[in-house]
């Protein structure tokens, strides 16, 4: 009996991130990686660790505002990372497009497509932002699982 | 030996990374943040909604008034919009920390309203913006500022000009 919340323990500690780039101009994507990679961010102190497959993802951040170009390659992507997975958008572009928006190749907001459940906005959001983005999202992920 | 000096620097400094979120972030005065509105200063021209380049600044006529909206999910933190604002009605503060679960997502806006009023001279509806005087001499009183603010446009014109200047 006590076996399976003691698993639920354990595998909350530590979500997996990864970084699906929506057709962002690059901004975001260097800070996300400032955000992991620098010891003065650090981001594994919360427990995450990047990860190199959507198929390990619990937490998944998304950069840019969906051109028309990576749409199906986007949600195709998205579809392989298992359930429960929390969505964090990163950046204005796709809250709302940002300065790309109106663009005829842009289809922002994303989440017309996407569930989204945290928003970090900014142009680029500084690292400090996204590090309050990935916490938030922590907490809805623990409750998710 | 060279990793001793190292070594020793880093027992006196203490680590680099930052305390965030467990404690509190390290934020340069001048950082580029959430922008601020003050309706009280605001001249009307419109002119921060004409430079912003991602059309995060709208105003429009309502009954009331001219409501003033800036989406932060929009704004791209470029500071434009203080920069060109005559009046200093626009603000770029250094708060940074705009991230929000997704039903907040239409509620991260800065909103203002200038006000309808009408005019103590002619009567007419106008708005109750903040006159912008330039090369007043000898520079407008603070009753005669509040003279002018309450008249509609045509009438602060006309307020102006004849305006009887002190030998
Ligand atoms: S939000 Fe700004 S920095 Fe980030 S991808 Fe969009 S344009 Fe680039
Ligand atoms: S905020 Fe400044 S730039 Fe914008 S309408 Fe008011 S006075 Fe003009
Ligand atoms: S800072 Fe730039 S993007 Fe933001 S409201 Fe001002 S002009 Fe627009």
């Amino acid at each position: 009996m006590g076996l399976i919340p003691n698993f639920k323990n354990i595998a909350t500690r530590s979500p997996w991130i990864y970084r699906i780039n929506a057709g962002s101009c690059n901004g975001c994507d260097v800070e996300m990686a400032t955000t992991a990679l620098i010891p003065r961010y650090d981001i594994e102190r919360l427990g995450c660790q990047y990860c190199g497959s959507p198929k390990h993802a619990d937490i998944v951040l998304i950069s840019g505002p969906l051109t028309v170009r990576v749409k199906d390659a986007v949600l195709r992507m998205y579809e392989e990372i298992p359930d429960p997975k929390v969505t964090v958008a990163v950046g204005v572009c796709p809250i709302s497009g940002g300065i790309f928006r109106e663009s005829y190749a842009v289809l922002a907001p994303i989440d017309q497509y996407i569930p989204i459940d945290v928003n970090v906005p900014g142009c680029p959001p500084r690292p400090q932002a996204i590090i309050a983005g990935v916490a938030k999202a922590i907490a809805i992920w623990r409750e998710r699982l | 030996m060279n990793f001793l000096t190292i070594f020793a620097r880093n027992l006196k400094q203490g680590p680099q990374t930052e305390a965030f979120p467990l404690g509190p972030a390290f934020t340069p005065e001048r950082l580029r943040g959430r922008i601020e509105f003050n309706a009280a200063t605001c001249e009307g021209c419109r002119i921060c909604e004409r430079v912003c380049p991602a059309n995060a600044i709208r105003f429009a006529k309502t009954p009331d008034g001219m409501t003033f909206d800036c989406w932060h999910n929009t704004c791209v933190f470029c500071g434009n919009c203080e920069f060109y604002c005559p009046t200093d009605a626009i603000h770029q503060t250094n708060d940074w920390d705009l991230s929000h679960v997704n039903a907040d997502k239409f509620d991260m806006v800065e909103h203002g309203l200038i006000p309808n009023q009408t005019c103590v001279e002619c009567g007419a509806t106008a708005l109750n913006t903040a006159p912008m005087v330039k090369n007043a001499k000898p520079p407008l009183s603070t009753e005669e500022y509040a003279e002018v603010r309450a008249r509609c446009p045509k009438c602060r014109a006309k307020y102006l000009k004849n305006r009887k200047v002190p030998a």
